[in-house]
C-alpha cells in the first residue's frame, strides 16, 4: 500500500504542476455551476435535481481530458520504462494513479458545493437528495475516470486517448436513453432493454440521484470500476509482450 | 550474477534478438558495442524486466527475469537510453521519489539522496525543474536515479549518449570507480567509448553476438595479417623493386610522400611472417636511411569491421 501512496502523491503533484489543472477545474465550475444558476433563477425551485441530471453528459468530456495524460505522458516521456522497472505490482501503479486523479476529481467537485451552501441559506432543501446526487456524482466520476485510464493505457497520443475515452463514455450514457434503447430493441429484440438497465449507467445514477440508495446500483458503478482497474493492469503486463 | 541462456526476441517478423547467450560474473564491467538497431536496448529490456523474451531465459542472481520480476528489479539500477525524468518535478523531489519507490524510508533514504548528489554532481540544480537542465545534468540526474538504492547490478543504456567530451569523461570515469563494487553492464554504439571504459566487450550486431571477450582477445581473432610501416629515404622504383622480391609480402601500397627522396610503404604480411628483420637488412645492403619500420597495432575499428564481416559469411 505504500507504493500506492508514493505514485499517488507523484501523480497528484504533477496535476497540480501545471496551469492546465487550475484552468480546468476553474472551466468546470464556470459550466456546471453557471449553468445550474442559470436555470436555477428561471426554475425557482430549491433543488440540485437539474445540476445532477446533467452531469452524466459533461463529464463525459471532463473525465477524458483528466485521464488522457495518465499513462500517454509517461510513454512520451519514456519514464514508464522507469515504472515498469521498479520493484511495485502493476496494480499498485494503476490504482496509484487513479486515486490521484479521483481526488482531483473529488476537489473540483467540492468546489460545486457553494451549491448547497447558498440553498441551504435560502430556505430548506431536501438535504438527503443532495447528499444523495453527490454519491451518485462520486461514484459517476470513479467509473467514467477508471474507463478513461484504461483507454490511456492503450493509446500512444494523448489526443487519440480523449476521443476514444469520450466514445467510450458516451456509450455507456446513450445506452440509457430511451430513444436509443427502443431503436435497438427494434434490430435484436431485448438488446436494447438489457443495455438499457444493465449495462448503460442513466438508469443507475438516477436510481441513486432520486434518493433511493439501492445496492444495485452502487454495485454497478463500483464493479464496473474495479473491471476497467483489473483491464488497466493487464494491459499493462500485456506490454512487456 | 547474470546469466542469460538462448535469449531470443521477436517482434512479429522482426528478430530483434537472436539466441544470445553470455554471463557477467559479479564486480564485472560489461560493454555491449554494435550498431544502432543491433538488439542491444532489447537485451538490457529484457534483464530489467521491462520486456520479455520470445523465448530463453535470462537469471538476475540465479533469479529468472520472467518469474520473479519483482525481485529482479529490487537489484538493479537501470539508466534507460532516454533518461527516465518527470520533467515538471524539481530534481530533489524526483530523486525523492525514485529512492522511496524503491523502498528507501526517512534517514536511509536522505542518505542516499546526498550520496547521489555528491556522486553525480548535483547539487547545483536541485531546486531546478528537470525540464529546464541541459543534457548532460539530464543524464547525471538519471544515473543518480539508477544508483539511490546502491544496487548490485547497473545497466547503462548508452549513458553518454548527447554529451560532450569533458561530459563524457566525467562519467566514464564514475563508471570504472563503480565497477570496483557494482557489477555494471553499459551499451554503445561508438567504437572508441567501448574500449576506453571497459576490458570486456561483446560485440552485438543484427541481434547476434559477434564476438565477446577482452580488447585483446577480439583483436586477436579479427588480426588476419600483419601491417607493416616502412618509411626510408630512397627513390619508390627502387624500393618497390626490392620489396618484390621479398618472399610472403602479401600485398603493399605506397602511401606518399611530400619529399621526392623519401617514400613510405605499407606492407601487408600473412601472420606467421615477420619480415621486418628483412627490410632492416635491405635497407643495410643499399645504404637506405630507415625513418620508420614499425608493425602497426590493428586498429579496434579493423577489428569490429573484420568481426562483423566474420560472422555475415557465416
Amino acid at each position: 500500500m505504500r507504493n500506492v501512496w508514493i505514485i499517488l502523491k507523484k501523480e497528484f503533484a504533477s496535476y497540480f504542476n501545471s496551469t492546465i489543472a487550475y484552468i480546468f477545474i476553474v472551466v468546470f465550475l464556470l459550466i456546471n455551476c453557471g449553468l445550474f444558476m442559470n436555470f436555477f433563477f428561471v426554475s425557482e425551485q430549491i433543488e440540485m435535481r437539474s445540476f445532477f441530471g446533467s452531469l452524466p453528459l459533461f463529464l463525459i468530456f471532463f473525465m477524458p481530458a483528466i485521464t488522457m495524460r495518465l499513462w500517454a505522458e509517461e510513454k512520451k516521456l519514456g519514464t514508464i520504462e522507469l515504472l515498469m522497472t521498479l520493484p511495485m505490482k502493476n496494480w499498485q501503479i494503476v490504482l496509484g494513479k487513479f486515486l490521484a486523479s479521483y481526488l482531483f476529481y473529488l476537489i473540483a467537485l467540492s468546489g460545486t458545493l457553494t451549491i448547497p451552501i447558498m440553498l441551504l441559506m435560502l430556505n430548506k432543501p431536501d438535504i438527503g437528495a443532495i447528499i444523495c446526487g453527490y454519491i451518485g456524482s462520486a461514484l459517476l466520476g470513479a467509473f467514467y475516470l477508471s474507463i478513461g485510464m484504461l483507454i490511456s493505457g492503450l493509446c500512444k497520443d494523448q489526443i487519440v486517448a480523449f476521443i476514444l475515452s469520450v466514445l467510450f463514455c458516451f456509450f455507456f450514457f446513450i445506452v440509457g436513453i430511451d430513444v436509443v434503447s427502443m431503436t435497438i430493441d427494434g434490430w435484436i429484440s431485448g438488446l436494447g432493454n438489457f443495455l438499457q438497465n444493465y449495462i448503460g449507467l442513466i438508469k443507475h445514477f438516477e436510481g441513486i440521484e432520486r434518493g433511493v440508495l439501492d445496492i444495485r446500483n452502487i454495485i454497478y458503478f463500483i464493479s464496473m470500476s474495479i473491471l476497467f482497474l483489473v483491464l488497466n493492469t493487464y494491459s499493462l503486463e500485456g506490454r512487456k509482450y | 550474477m547474470i546469466r542469460v541462456e538462448n535469449l531470443t526476441k521477436r517482434y512479429g517478423s522482426i528478430l530483434a534478438v537472436n539466441n544470445v547467450s553470455f554471463k557477467v560474473k559479479e564486480k564485472e564491467l560489461l560493454g555491449f558495442l554494435g550498431p544502432n538497431g543491433a538488439g542491444k536496448t532489447t537485451v538490457m529490456r529484457i534483464l530489467t524486466t521491462f520486456i520479455a523474451p520470445t523465448s530463453g531465459k535470462a537469471f538476475i542472481n540465479d533469479i529468472d527475469v520472467n518469474e520473479n520480476p519483482i525481485e529482479v528489479r529490487k537489484l538493479i539500477g537501470y539508466l534507460p537510453e532516454t533518461a527516465p525524468l518527470y520533467l515538471d518535478m524539481r530534481v530533489y523531489n524526483y530523486l525523492k521519489f525514485c529512492g522511496e519507490a524503491r523502498g528507501l524510508h526517512k534517514t536511509q533514504l536522505s542518505e542516499r539522496i546526498d550520496w547521489v548528489i555528491e556522486a553525480c554532481a548535483l547539487k547545483g540544480v536541485l531546486k531546478q525543474e528537470v525540464a529546464e537542465l541541459s543534457r548532460g545534468y539530464k543524464q547525471r540526474v538519471g544515473l543518480a536515479q539508477a544508483l539511490i538504492h546502491d544496487p548490485k547490478i547497473l545497466i547503462l543504456d548508452e549513458p553518454t549518449s548527447g554529451l560532450d567530451p569533458l561530459q563524457i569523461i566525467v562519467i566514464r570515469n564514475l563508471i570504472k570507480k563503480l565497477s570496483k563494487e557494482k557489477t555494471i553492464i553499459f551499451s554503445t554504439h561508438i567504437l572508441q567509448e567501448a574500449s576506453a571504459t571497459s576490458e570486456r566487450i561483446l560485440i552485438i550486431n543484427e541481434g547476434k553476438i559477434i564476438a565477446d571477450g577482452s580488447i585483446n582477445e577480439l583483436e586477436e581473432k579479427a588480426k588476419e595479417s600483419h601491417l607493416i610501416i616502412f618509411e626510408v629515404k630512397a627513390k619508390r622504383e627502387e624500393v618497390e623493386s626490392e620489396l618484390d622480391r621479398v618472399a610472403g609480402i602479401s600485398e603493399y601500397s605506397y602511401v606518399g610522400k611530400d619529399d621526392e627522396t623519401v617514400s613510405k610503404f605499407e606492407i601487408r604480411t600473412p601472420l606467421d611472417r615477420d619480415i621486418r628483420l628483412e627490410l632492416d637488412q635491405i635497407s643495410k645492403k643499399n645504404n637506405w636511411i630507415v625513418i620508420e619500420l614499425h608493425r602497426a597495432e590493428i586498429s579496434f575499428e579493423e577489428t569490429f569491421l573484420t568481426l562483423t564481416k566474420q560472422s555475415q559469411k557465416m
